[in-house]
């Protein structure tokens, strides 16, 4: 018997394969002086597969397929629509980045849409074996993006490196679910759950096992510490659109995994999960920011920037097995956390792409005096930093707040001691931030060329969008808040 | 003037600068008199609004009124909720004012690097910040606005401060942001120990019931230091000198009348009436260092040598009195704490925009290298010394009326505060009595030292000019208002007296 | 006008404000208007005063009253009839709820204030204005000089301890600006601030003691009240005891006692029509008026009816000497003065202390006016005589001739200062004196004697220097103008008339029976009669003072003794180093806190608190660096890097493939991997 399919339940994703197959078609069709054009057709691609979306949500029902291994539900949703908004922004990031390139264009996009596929089945992977699909559909891709700049030794350095730890972090995770498999004979989180209950001690040993695995693997994807040190050089070494997309959406897909995971499948083997979390949040937190301090390239202050607040993002993980209410909240912190922070860090690298344009460099000492000759962008970078900050009413103040809410929620001392580590690295953080504050506003413009900065509409656009989204749910957070609390399983 | 009574009055005070702001960074750059030009209109407006508001304020009524309560962040059921009661009245009434006077002040002396724009920018969204805090009666909203204020200030000693701004600018960003992130802690862990609320009265109505005793002491210890750090009291006062000294005048005049009184305010409104009972246990602590505050600042002023610094040395030394007043926990003394919080705007304010404007004149604020001030500029000197005195508490004047009572309020504590209360705070005040004395001596010596005796031969042929006309517009206000408050001081104590014998009269 | 007094006040305040705004366009500079503004007041006061004289008269016909005044009758009598005040008040603050007011108490002590402080403000507003004829600041002199006058008399009329802190310290002020005058020379504003710093030293005692009695009474300034509870000894006598022994370092601060006079001779750096201002009606006075204003509570803290000894009276007796002492060893007419004023001081101090109240305010009013008489007709000589010097022995000496008036003057106020009758100080100082032996203060009778002698020998001494033998100095000496004689006139005239407002040897009693208070104050005070052996004792005693004087200075007789006996010489350094009292407060204490302790303060905050701060700071850099260097690079990509090197590949993609880099990354992570689920599981 062949399975029912919802094909409504599916737009999105047939949608965005449709638009990927145009992609590639048209790059063979299109003589090179059009190339620029697949651009457009994947920008609607991306903004096609969002109305499909909507409609699901207007219909609300939650809708499961394949016996449960896909579901589209508000979590669901609430994922897809915020990968395709973000690739969306990420369009907007590369065009005129890969058009003024003089590399080859048209894979660039027929990448990007592939990888946003995965992302997007991935918010409705309730499966191992679907997740982990969908995690390489993500992870394959970008892979080869991060290499894109072909006779940049340092790209190529990014992108094998990145190649190599993805795929042995694949293994691991997938040596992880086949014991988890082993375990529980089935590869269905809510089976999963079920079985776990029920397991004599030597097999729940295994399962604790298999669940670090599992988990491990997930901690090079969302490159917490100590599985952290691919992601600096891949981040300075590839495109920089590309860095904003791995630091943001497979960051994000990463994430979406776990929560999926470990809610629905692990939720009950709590004792096994949160510790390593928890570790996992502390090192990032303290490891990213420590490092951060140090950089002097903005990327890699970026780089290391992201994983501390990847830390930030693990830290509800670490208490949500403390009590059914406390798991509530940190489930919304994490979605609201994730959301807030791909608008600030996109912005962030937004700005940067602008910059560089001028300056030919990532140095943060190239950034000194911004504040003079382009106003405009100094304003916005330093909103984006100090949103990264935490600093009201910038967006970031929310997303932490949340995130200490979701401590104070759990009342346990593991909790306490994790929201010190957290509000202590919170301070640090802004030590950094402000740093490049300092350049652009305290300092004397370094380089000669003082003329006001004209910077392309597309990404134009794309910091508009994300400083809207910064000031905007700073001064009034309930929209996001609102999906946040919508997030559910 | 329904609408008006009915929550918009005072949403305008609150945002009318926000839009003033916007107005001013959308004025073309070239058109420096137009930018300026919004900014006072929009400062005046504003202080229009809360005269308005203070005309229609109900003074028999001891609870909150001109308020609303609208949804904000559902989600985590923290509301838009502002309200004027006679603690927050006064306060917003100063904030509002020397924002206005200090817009006035800066017409034509902007500091280098000049970029009026900015500048005013800056100083508009400080005042939303100010303005919101002393009527946010949500303590996110409160969390909120505390924290506006601490971007524009930063930027302010940062980009217009003196030779050491930088490090002076993040030392104040991170000894603030440090408080306030405990701070934001012990309000989530009141929420949810608590009654699962944000709202300020609500929280206040129950007096802290049902928190566990040593948990209340805990959550006030997050709130103590976020308050302590902004007050600053000693020891976490170190980034106050800093941030003075190489702030802007107008940056300083600021800092000393608005910012710092965000955190006694903080105590006043927070910390005190939510949780009594760790109050009571805190209040020696506190009170204790309030004294040393005192007699601290006013070694620390002695030693100094530059204007500026010493004058920022001072307000460790006032802010002491202020906080001892707190700490007895009694009408009189909470009552003395909101005369002097006013009382110390006005006149370090002024001290702060004198200093800048003998900057300005002589290139220097070393106080060896100035003198004969009344010989050169008669009514500048005389102005000093007329601050001079006020600040010194002169009865009289206003800075009297914080102090004294103050201390009279350290004679006999409120009930119930741990140890023995009354040898402990009386003992607090015969020190701080002490501490009036030497305030008369550092504040006299450098009066002394900058404007008696003869001109300093590097200035004999250098011709000073006398108070500017931005100068006395700016001034003339403060000064009156010194005198006004310190002849009859119930044009503030009628304000606060019921709203504080409602909250500590019990 | 015992019900609009605040009228008396309002006058020069409103006076002050006019001069400083339009004075320097006035054709007489402001001077003007200082004068009428002061003279309304005092044409005011008068009013108030006879107004009050026939309150207490009416009072008087309806019932036995007759009898006060008789002795220690009067205990029986003098309260069948109460006279009570007359208090306005409003509010002036409140907390709590409860309303703080500010207002007027009228009573004989107020109108007696009233009438000096106006009637010598007055002529010294007419005296300066020939006295500061064409000053570089004779405008703001004279603004300042109403602002003077008003805080006084505000002090005065206070219905409350509040009210009259407020006035009290804003006497202080007044005398900061006028003894800095001409602050261009350091001495003047150093002076100034010593006065300043003086004075609120001691008023720290005054605030507490303000606040205990707050408490004490049952939460409440008003004096009235304060006094009632204090005498009716509520709460216990110890309160009491304390609240006195504070009030009491308040006067010691103000009215220039032992040991806080110290500032009191240098305040001569002011214009001498301040100094008369001063010393005779203002500054000064308040100490002596907070004294028998609050008397209720010294009479109960210090339990005066008890006899003995008590720190009051002892305080007062200790001054009379040491101030005395010191008028010996000055050679400027001024100082001289001013010391005799301290000495003068501990007469209504020690008064106070052993229970003369009557006889201490009395001598506060009779030495006004002969003390105001002395500055005066000092400031006449240096102004007219010795080219605005003031040292007797170089400038000044036989100007009788040249000054007639002034120097006529002068007697009769030296005269009255010397206690020697028919002059008032006889009257009133005597009265002290006997006093404190009927109220069992037999040491205090003594030392007043002893006082007596030495006021006599110090007085003849300077006036011997100054009108007596050849002129010493230059220029041509001659009579000072009208403007400057009248008031010396008017005041000499008080000097002699005044006494015999209380001339107990006539049974003249007026002064008590008008003004001492029948209302809140003690019952068991003690008017002993007059006695002609005691009176006779204190006269030869003043003459005996007198005559040694003469003998050593008009004789020559004892010359040289400094130089032959060293005790004699040792005494001599000692009381021209002033006890050695500046040395101890400027060189030891003050200079102590504001060099070494401030430094140490500062050098504490500079480099222990904030170096704890910084010391974050940097830390935090510290590690930053330490993870980034050490852990991030070293040990993950340093240890790959090293592999690099060795295998010795160099350039392009195969580097990176070949290097052993990925090798690496696999150990690590399955190392990692590894090790954690062992952990794990031991662990869970």
């Amino acid at each position: 018997m062949n399975p029912h399919i919802d094909y409504h339940a599916l737009a999105p994703e047939i949608v965005l394969s449709a638009a990927i197959v145009v992609v590639l078609v048209a790059d063979l069709l299109f003589p090179d002086r059009d190339r620029w054009q697949t651009s457009r057709i994947a920008t609607l691609g991306v903004l096609g597969a969002l109305i499909p979306v909507l409609t699901l949500a207007a219909d609300g029902t939650d809708r499961s397929m394949f016996g449960g291994a896909y579901v589209v539900d508000n979590y669901a949703l609430v994922f897809k629509g915020f990968f395709l908004v973000v690739t969306y922004v990420t369009i907007l990031l590369s065009s005129d980045y890969i058009a003024e390139g003089d590399y080859y264009q048209g894979e660039f996009w027929f990448l990007l849409l592939t990888s946003v596929l995965g992302m997007v089945a991935m918010a409705s992977a309730r499966d191992l074996i679907t997740i982990f699909v969908a995690l390489e559909t993500i992870s394959v891709p970008t892979f080869v993006l991060a290499g894109w700049r072909k006779h940049d030794v340092r790209s190529n350095e990014a992108s094998i490196k990145y190649y190599l730890i993805g795929v042995l972090s694949s293994a691991v995770m997938l040596y992880g679910m086949s014991l988890v498999y082993g375990v529980t004979n089935s590869t269905l989180l809510t089976d999963i759950a079920q079985k776990a209950g029920s397991l004599s001690g030597s097999m729940n040993n295994l399962l604790i096992v298999a669940i670090f695995l599992t988990l491990g693997g997930f901690a090079f994807k969302v490159s917490a510490v100590p599985f952290h040190f691919w992601a600096p050089d891949t981040y300075e070494g590839a495109p920089t659109p590309v860095t904003a997309f791995l630091s943001v959406a497979s960051k994000a897909g990463g994430f979406v995994a776990m929560l999926t995971i470990v809610y629905i499948g692990f939720y009950n083997s709590g004792n096994s999960w949160q510790p390593v979390l928890w570790a996992l949040a502390a090192a990032s937190m303290t490891i990213g920011n420590l490092t951060a301090l140090r950089q002097t390239n903005i990327i890699r202050m970026l780089a290391y920037s992201s994983i501390a607040q990847g830390g930030f993002i693990l830290v509800p993980f670490a208490v949500a097995g403390d009590s059914r209410p406390a798991a509530a909240s940190a489930l919304e912190a994490v979605v609201i956390y994730i959301l807030i922070y791909a608008a600030m860090n996109l912005g962030a690298f937004a700005v940067v792409i602008a910059v560089a344009r001028r300056t030919r460099s990532a140095e943060i000492r190239s950034f000194a005096g911004l504040g003079q000759w382009s106003p405009v962008l100094a304003v916005l970078l330093s909103f984006f930093l100090f949103s990264l900050a935490g600093i009201p009413p910038l967006a970031g103040w929310f997303a932490k707040f949340v995130m200490f809410r979701a401590v104070l929620d759990a009342h346990t001392s593991a909790a306490a001691v994790i929201g010190v580590i957290a509000a202590v690295n919170s301070v640090i953080a802004l030590f950094y931030y402000a740093g490049i504050a300092r350049q652009i506003w305290f300092r004397e413009p370094t380089l000669d060329d003082r003329r006001p900065l004209e910077v392309p509409p597309a990404l134009n656009a794309a910091i508009a969008l994300c400083a809207a989204a910064v000031v905007v749910v700073g001064v009034y957070p309930q929209p996001f808040a609102k999906l946040g609390e919508l997030a559910h399983f | 003037m329904n609408w008006f009574d009915s929550g918009w009055g005072l949403t305008a005070a609150v945002f009318l600068p926000g839009v003033g702001m916007l107005a001013v960074v959308a004025a073309p750059k070239a058109d420096e008199t137009l930018q300026k030009a919004i900014a006072l209109v929009t400062t005046i407006a504003t202080f229009g609004v809360t005269i308005a508001l203070a005309v229609s304020f109900n003074y028999d009524k001891s609870g909150l009124q001109l308020g609303t309560d609208k949804s904000w962040i559902d989600v985590i059921n923290s509301r838009f909720h502002i309200g004027l009661d006679g603690i927050s009245l006064p306060m917003l009434i100063l904030s509002a004012f020397i924002t206005m006077l200090c817009v006035i002040y800066s017409w034509d002396h902007f500091p280098e690097p000049h970029n009026p724009k900015a500048f005013l920018g800056l100083i508009l969204l400080l005042e939303i910040g100010m303005n919101g805090t002393f009527v946010a009666q949500d303590l996110i909203l409160f969390f909120v606005f505390f924290e506006i204020v601490l971007l524009p200030m930063f930027f302010m000693i940062g980009v217009w401060g003196g030779p050491n701004r930088e490090y002076a600018s993040i030392k104040f960003f991170l000894f603030t942001l440090f408080g306030s992130a405990l701070m934001l802690l012990s309000f989530l862990a009141l929420y949810f120990i608590g009654p699962n609320t944000f709202d300020i009265p609500k929280l206040a109505a129950l007096h802290g019931a049902g928190i566990v005793h040593s948990t209340q002491n805990l959550i006030f210890a997050g709130m103590f230091l976020g308050f302590a750090i902004k007050v600053p009291m000693f020891p976490f006062h170190t980034w106050l000198p800093d941030a003075h000294t190489e702030a802007p005048t107008v940056g300083s005049v600021l800092l000393a009348a608005i910012l710092l009184k965000l955190g006694t305010y903080g105590f006043i409104r927070i910390a005190l009436p939510i949780l009594p009972q760790a109050a009571r246990d805190w209040a020696p602590w506190i009170g204790l260092l309030a004294v040393i505050g005192i007699i601290y600042g006013a070694l620390g002023c002695l030693a100094q040598r530059d204007m500026k610094r010493l004058i920022a040395f001072s307000s460790v030394a006032h802010m002491g009195f202020v906080m001892l007043g707190v700490a007895t926990l009694t009408t009189f003394g909470i009552n003395a704490a909101i005369f002097g919080m006013v009382a110390h705007g006005l006149i370090t304010g002024m001290l702060f925009f004198i200093a800048g404007s003998v900057q300005e004149r002589f290139e220097t604020r070393q106080l060896d290298r100035l003198g004969g001030l009344l010989t050169q500029a008669p009514k500048l000197g005389w102005i000093l010394g007329f601050c001079a005195m006020a600040s010194l508490g002169l009865p009289g004047l206003a800075g009297f009326w914080g102090e004294f009572p103050a201390l009279l309020s350290a004679y006999n504590p409120a009930k119930g505060i741990s140890g023995n209360e009354f040898v402990v705070f009386r003992t607090y005040m015969a020190v701080a009595a002490v501490g009036t004395v030497l305030a008369a001596g550092y504040l006299l010596w450098m009066l002394q030292r900058v404007a008696f005796g003869t001109v300093k031969p590097e200035w004999e042929n250098v011709h000073i000019h006398d108070v500017h006309v931005p100068e006395w517009i700016a001034w003339t206000p403060m000064l009156l208002l010194i005198v006004a408050l310190g002849i009859y001081p119930n044009l503030i104590f009628r304000v606060t007296d019921g709203t504080v014998t409602r909250l500590f009269g019990g | 006008m015992l019900d609009y007094a605040w009228i008396i006040v309002f006058l020069p305040a409103l006076s002050f404000v006019v001069i400083l705004l339009f004075g320097k366009k006035l054709p007489r500079h402001g001077s003007e208007i200082g004068i009428a503004a002061v003279g309304a007041s005092f044409v005011l006061a008068c009013i108030a005063v006879v107004q009050w004289i026939s309150r207490v008269e009416n009072a008087s016909e309806s019932g036995g009253f007759k009898a006060l005044g008789k002795g220690f009758l009067a205990k029986a009598g003098a309260h069948e009839v109460v006279v009570k005040p007359v208090v306005h008040s409003v509010t002036w603050w409140q907390n709590g709820g409860m309303k703080i007011g500010a207002g007027t108490q009228i009573d004989g002590l107020a109108v007696v204030l009233l009438l000096v402080v106006t009637l010598v403000s007055l002529l010294v507003h007419i005296y300066s204005t020939a006295y500061m004829h064409g000053d570089r600041r004779f405008t703001y002199f004279f603004a300042a000089l109403s602002l003077f006058t008003a805080s006084m008399l505000l002090l005065v009329v206070a219905d409350n301890t509040l009210q009259l802190l407020v006035g009290w310290e804003l006497v202080g002020l007044c005398s900061f600006m006028l003894i800095g005058h001409w602050w261009e020379e350091g001495v003047n504003s150093d002076a100034a601030l010593k006065a300043f710093f003086t004075t609120r030293t001691g008023d720290i005692g005054l605030m507490i003691g303000v606040i205990v009695t707050f408490f004490a009474a049952g939460q409440t300034f008003n004096i009235v009240s304060i006094n009632e509870a204090a005498l009716a000894g509520n709460g216990g006598h110890a309160i009491w005891l304390g609240a006195a022994v504070c009030l009491l370092v308040g006067i010691i601060g103000k009215s220039g006692q032992f040991p806080l006079h110290t500032w009191l001779p240098d305040a001569m750096a002011g214009p001498t029509p301040v100094s008369a201002l001063i010393h005779a009606a203002t500054m000064v006075v308040a100490g002596v008026y907070l004294g028998a204003r609050m008397y209720g509570v010294f009479w109960q803290g210090f339990s005066i009816h008890a006899g003995g000894v008590n720190a009051m009276a002892l305080i007062g007796g200790v001054t009379i000497i040491i101030g005395a002492l010191l008028a010996f060893v000055q050679d400027d007419i001024k100082k001289v003065l001013a010391y005799s004023t301290i000495s003068q001081l501990g007469y209504m101090v020690m008064g106070l202390g052993v229970g003369a109240w009557t006889a201490a305010v009395f001598h506060l009013f009779t030495h006004a006016f002969f003390k105001a008489l002395l500055f005066l007709a000092a400031g006449s000589i240096s102004h007219s005589g010795s080219h605005h010097s003031f040292d007797m022995k170089r400038d000044m000496g036989g100007l009788r001739k040249y000054m007639p008036i002034t120097f006529a003057t002068f007697m009769i106020g030296s005269a009255a200062l010397a206690g020697l009758p028919p002059f008032a100080g006889f009257f009133s100082k005597d009265e002290i004196i006997a006093t404190a032996g009927h109220s069992g203060y037999t040491t205090f009778l003594y030392i007043g004697l002893v006082g007596a002698f030495l006021t006599a020998a110090y007085m003849t001494r300077a006036v011997y220097y100054t009108f007596f033998g050849e002129f010493r100095g230059h220029g041509e000496p001659h009579e000072s103008p009208p403007a400057i004689t009248i008031p010396l006139v008017v005041l000499a005239v008080m000097s002699v008339l005044t006494g015999w407002l209380n001339a107990t040897v006539i049974h003249v009693e007026k002064f008590q029976q008008w003004f001492e208070p029948r209302f809140a104050f003690p019952t068991d005070v003690v008017h002993p009669s007059f006695e002609w052996g005691m009176a006779g004792i204190a006269v030869l005693v003043a003459l005996a003072g007198v005559g040694v004087a003469y003998e050593y200075y008009w004789r020559g007789v004892g010359h040289g003794a400094t130089e032959r006996n060293p005790l004699a010489r040792a005494g001599y350094t000692f009381l021209l180093n002033k006890y050695y009292l500046d040395d101890l407060y400027e060189r030891v204490i003050v200079a102590g806190i504001k060099g070494p302790i401030a430094r140490a303060a500062y050098w504490t905050n500079q480099n222990v608190i904030d170096a704890v701060v910084n010391g974050v700071g940097k830390g935090a850099v510290v590690v930053g660096r330490f993870t980034y260097d050490v852990i991030d690079q070293q040990v993950v990509d340093g240890a790959v890097n090293g592999v690099a090197e060795a295998s010795g590949e160099t350039g392009g993609l195969l580097r990176y493939m070949q290097s052993g880099r990925v090798q690496w990354y696999a150990a690590i992570l399955f190392m990692a991997v590894a090790v954690l689920s062992l952990a794990l599981i031991v662990f869970s």
